[in-house]
């Protein structure tokens, strides 16, 4: 075999088989955390907090849609799932978390 | 405002859940279509095409679709009714639903043969001396009772997994099914490239030729593998995530997981495939031929040929079992929910329907080339489109993509994804359903014409049977409604 299909073949194996299997080991231990937390507190904060600020942003710009109530309703439930909860699901600076809290 | 809850049935686990949508992806195309149109288009570089479209395209793509069934948590018509209302445009929704219905109808044709040649494989029919697989082939495709046959034994097979539910039937079969196909698929491209001569079959697939880069066919070749390989907008992402939790996440497993994975399987029947064929100095090809007549030679040959035909059959009997659930599902589910019965009448009702339909093609293979035809070049692509608009301008891509696909998310999907949801993927497809009308037009104009004649008409039909059907629905209700 040539040098330069030795090398698409190796790329292709990191690229495919490597990245199904990281995605595959990931989702399984992250879903193993979500049952863990509900397990432990009955829920856990839906959104992360890069989420949570273009949720924010959805509603600052579409305050007039039809559709605002639905998105304010999930913010609720996100905020309400901070207050509740002991542990998080995502990463969250304390500042971020004590902002929500307050609203 | 009162809210309706309700209550569907989930996967079990999500273990089941990934394997059920990559086997609902991984099909006859990955296994004897890939490997020959990696080769045939400059190896490598058709490999950097086709990653680059994956990534771009059917990635996002099945993000989108995933998140919108788990967002609206129906089937088709139901999904389209939740967003468009109920009027003549949730009969897009029905044209994708026939399209679906369609492909199955000959797809289970696929599926018989995958069964019979099993079946061979089982009782050791490879390995007898002086075996001629051709000639098996021949007698095979010529016996329309036969072919009638297993068309029915699997709708039978599809119609038993079906009744026993997404969780019992669907996922159970999975879990087990595509582990196998993994192995199954492992140990014979170990065996394939220990063969002497193997390195040339692994040199004409990825030894890359940089010039096939520049050239339009490549890259549409990678596109066309891409697409309908992932099963991208068939309604099959959007049937299988609107039986997903509220919090489960969806960009890495409904999307990466589901395409990349997907795509491993190709790359797997790579080593699996071609290694063998040149080892036997097999001319390389694709399709019926390559599968049934030169690997099922080529194992008959091998030492312990008996094992590796009986894992090779077994292995792709099962990838193209796990397509046909999920092309079946896509009807259940939405019959099920229109016509409010139980599952059980739903799988009865649309496995009948189906079966009946793919008796033309079981019959005369000349009908089901000229469905995969029609439904292949500007079917799924239209399909495709229809939901991609649906997503990205009447849903609004940035709310689905704020509501629901960042929720529960192990990944973070940036606004980009929008931008590729609204403008990128439409403005493929449409280009698709061009190039093959342009291409198609002077070599086939019968089969052209009238296959564009039928889709143009099925638009506008099913948009006037469903309006009928919504007017009267909300008569009935305001009748309801007065009497009470």
């Amino acid at each position: 075999m040539s040098i330069a299909a030795i090398i698409v073949m190796i790329t292709c194996i990191f690229v495919l088989w490597g990245v199904a299997s990281v995605a595959l080991v990931y989702s399984m231990r992250q879903e193993e955390r979500k049952l863990q937390l509900i397990k432990k507190q009955g829920s856990f904060e839906p959104y992360s907090p890069k989420a949570l600020r273009d949720l924010d942003r959805w509603i600052e710009q579409n305050n007039t849609s039809e559709h605002v109530q639905e998105m304010r309703d999930v913010h609720d439930e996100q905020r309400e799932a901070l207050q509740k909860c002991k542990s998080y699901f995502y990463i969250w600076d304390q500042s971020d978390v004590e902002i929500m809290k307050e609203i | 405002m009162t809210k309706t809850i309700i209550s569907r049935e989930q996967w079990g686990s999500r273990f089941g859940y990934l394997m059920a949508i990559v086997g609902a992806m991984v099909g006859a195309g990955n296994i004897w279509r890939m490997p020959y149109v990696t080769g045939e288009n400059g190896g490598g570089a058709f490999l950097i095409a086709y990653f680059v479209l994956l990534y771009l395209i059917a990635v996002p793509g099945l993000m989108g679709e995933t998140s919108l069934g788990r967002y609206t948590r129906q089937g088709l018509l139901g999904t389209f009714r939740k967003i468009y209302g109920n009027n003549k445009f949730v009969g897009l929704g029905l044209v994708i639903l026939i399209f679906n219905v369609v492909l199955m109808s000959y797809y289970s044709s696929i599926v018989g043969w995958s069964l019979y040649y099993a079946y061979h494989a089982v009782i050791g029919s490879f390995t007898q001396t002086q075996f001629d697989t051709a000639a098996l082939w021949q007698a095979f495709s010529s016996n329309t009772a036969l072919n009638v046959g297993m068309h029915t034994v699997a709708m039978l097979i599809v119609t038993g997994i079906l009744l026993m539910g997404i969780k019992g039937g669907i996922e159970r079969m999975a879990k087990w099914m595509m582990p196998i196909l993994t192995v199954s698929l492992i140990a014979i491209a170990i065996r394939g490239v220990t063969l002497p001569g193997a390195m040339a079959g692994l040199e004409f697939a990825f030894s890359p030729n940089w010039e096939y880069l520049a050239r339009g066919e490549t890259w549409l070749a990678a596109l066309g593998q891409a697409l309908f390989s992932t099963g991208l907008g068939w309604g099959i992402a959007l049937t299988y995530g609107s039986y997903l939790g509220r919090n489960d996440d969806i960009p890495l497993g409904g999307g990466i997981f589901t395409a990349i994975g997907n795509t491993s399987f190709g790359l797997l029947a790579i080593f699996a495939v071609f290694p063998i064929v040149f080892a036997f100095g097999i001319s390389p090809t694709s399709g019926a031929e390559l599968t049934f007549v030169a690997l099922a030679s080529a194992f008959g040959s091998m030492t312990g040929g008996y094992g590796w035909a009986l894992l090779f059959f077994m292995g792709f009997f099962f990838a193209n079992l796990t397509t046909a659930i999920a092309i079946t599902e896509v009807g259940v589910t939405t019959y099920k929910e229109e016509r409010n019965t139980s599952r059980s009448k739903a799988v009865l009702t649309m496995c009948g329907i189906i079966w009946l339909l793919g008796i033309p093609s079981a019959m005369d293979s000349s009908i089901l080339g000229y469905l995969d035809f029609v439904v292949g070049n500007w079917g799924l692509p239209l399909a495709t489109f229809i939901i991609m608009i649906t997503i990205g301008w009447k849903f609004d891509a940035s709310r689905l993509r704020t509501l629901s696909l960042n929720r529960g998310a192990d990944l973070y999907v940036p606004k980009f994804w929008e931008s590729i949801i609204r403008f990128g993927i439409p403005a493929i497809m449409l280009f698709i359903m061009v190039y093959f009308l342009y291409s198609n037009l002077t070599t086939t104009p019968w089969k052209t014409v009238s296959g564009l004649a039928i889709l143009t008409l099925t638009i506008p039909l099913c948009m006037w049977i469903m309006s009928r059907r919504e007017a009267n629905a909300h008569s009935v209700t305001n009748v309801v409604g007065q009497s009470s």
